[in-house]
């Protein structure tokens, strides 16, 4: 009896904790996210933050974040960049980067020039017709197309804008190809960010605000998923996946409510 | 000779970097006897649809077709109509018409033409069909293709002329969009050698054209012959 009721009942591990839109919103904390994250802290669960920021290089991420008074370690944050690059120096290819001039420390070191790989990030900048159609000639002849992710859409202080999803999607459409993904949702993505923690994809909650990219990701790379109410989330989101998240909340804070109540 | 011998003719194009009136120009230059009220393209085939669907469009496309659209109202637009943009597909103007259409509680994404690029002077460019899977994705929505293959296109050529699918006949170099449309359409269609023609069309998997010609005085030629038998 006892067997059962443990193999029914998952053992919290870890927690992967979405940045932007989970516990900020550009420049402002979600409130009572930074108090929540010391309790979460107080539990014995290795917690990574995870991202598909592309506009910022790890150095960045963290000045924001602990000038928000978040407590957090520069080696607990992975993010798509660090999953691009690792994908670089194994295909060993030269990249033709659209990815934000911030973005740009984290391939130092990568050769840029005569590109044979196209690497797409959030660029607005870069999404122009001439850019575009760079990147399309240089897939035609067989550079591989890197995705950091496929986002849709962010959410900005004017409202949504265009993620790097539609361009990507765009060039597949344009040269018949497949892009390789590197950040949220994909799977590989998810395991990557676990190493170094010692824990498995069933003793870990992701929490996120993008209902596909978060929460669908996690739960199909054997996590739980708890999707929270804040940035890019609209209404009725929770309906599009399947399964559905395994809980729904109002914010960062709830999540970890919830966590300390009812997963430990 | 087509028009001397009776027949009604339109002229079939996915053309959406200028008005009817400039490309007719462009070809009356080149000696071809043609007029833009015989011209069945991808703008003025969207303004039909447009007007019967009460639809007040946000436009994106190439800043020489805006003038097709005057008669239509503009403001508060409940659809998004995307053409072969060229430069005018920023990232700015891109993100407007994202925002429309997310703003829409019905969205609708009218793009005229599916293409994925074309070939000029300076090398090969991306097309409207590349922007319109762009949208697509972003806000989760098919977009409605106004312009060949779409049956929609010709049957709005057909309808211009009165005439049945049966009784019309299509003459194009695209295998895929001039002839399989066509066909889809209940028309018979024929293909001619030149232009995007390749030899490997004949073999084409999907589509059979009813007839492949050397060029479009071969198929005229052909057509008038049954016509007098």
């Amino acid at each position: 009896m006892q067997l059962l009721r443990m193999a029914a009942r998952r053992v919290l591990k870890a927690v992967l904790v979405d940045l932007s839109g989970t516990l900020h919103i550009e420049d402002s904390a979600v409130p009572g996210s930074q108090e929540a994250l010391k309790r979460l802290r107080n539990a014995p669960v290795a917690i990574r933050f995870v991202t598909n920021t592309t506009k910022e290089s790890k150095r960045d991420l963290l000045e924001r974040l602990r000038s928000l008074e978040f407590d957090i370690a520069e080696d607990e944050i992975f993010t798509s960049l660090t999953a691009a690059r690792n994908l670089l120096e194994q295909k060993q290819v030269r990249p033709l980067l659209l990815v934000d001039d911030n973005a740009l420390q984290d391939f130092r070191g990568i050769p840029t020039n005569d590109p044979n790989a196209v690497v797409v990030g959030l660029a607005p900048e870069h999404f122009n017709y001439q850019m575009m159609n760079k990147a399309f000639r240089l897939i035609l002849d067989g550079a591989p197309l890197i995705a950091i992710h496929k986002a849709r859409y962010y959410k900005r202080k004017d409202g949504l804008a265009l993620g790097p999803g539609p361009f990507v999607t765009g060039l597949e459409y344009a040269t018949d190809t497949k892009a390789t993904v590197v950040g949220k949702p994909e799977t590989t993505f998810f395991l990557e960010a676990l190493s170094g923690t010692g824990c498995k994809p069933e003793e870990t909650v992701m929490i996120g605000d993008d209902c596909r990219g978060d929460v669908g990701g996690a739960q199909n790379a054997g996590m739980l998923g708890i999707l929270v109410k804040t940035g890019k989330y609209r209404a009725a989101d929770e309906a599009k996946i399947n399964p559905a998240p395994y809980l729904t909340c109002d914010n960062f804070p709830q999540a970890v409510d919830h966590i300390l109540q009812h997963l430990l | 000779m087509i028009k001397a011998s009776g027949l009604k003719l339109r002229f079939c194009t996915n053309e959406t970097q200028a008005t009817r009136g400039k490309f007719v120009e462009k070809l009356q230059r080149l000696g071809f006897n043609i007029s833009v009220n015989e011209v069945t393209a991808p703008a003025p085939a969207a303004c039909r649809v447009l007007r019967e669907r009460n639809l007040r469009p946000h436009l994106l496309v190439h800043d020489d077709l805006v003038p097709e659209f005057d008669q239509l109202d503009k403001a508060n637009p409940n659809c998004v109509v995307i053409g072969d943009a060229a430069d005018n597909f920023s990232y700015k103007n891109l993100n407007e018409a994202f925002r429309v259409l997310i703003g829409l509680e019905n969205p609708i994404l009218i793009s005229l033409g599916r293409g994925r690029y074309y070939k000029e002077t300076d090398g090969l460019k991306l097309d409207v069909g590349v922007y319109m899977k762009a949208l697509e994705y972003a806000c989760d929505i098919q977009a409605e293709v106004v312009g060949k293959p779409a049956k929609m296109f010709f049957q709005s050529a057909l309808a211009e002329m009165e005439v049945e699918p049966q009784q019309a006949i299509m003459i194009g170099d695209d295998i895929v969009n001039d002839v399989g449309g066509a066909q889809q359409c209940g028309m018979r269609a024929l293909q001619v050698r030149t232009g995007k023609y390749r030899p490997c069309d004949e073999q084409h998997p999907e589509v059979k054209a009813d007839g492949y010609v050397n060029n479009l005085a071969e198929a005229v030629d052909i057509i008038v012959k049954q016509l007098h038998k």
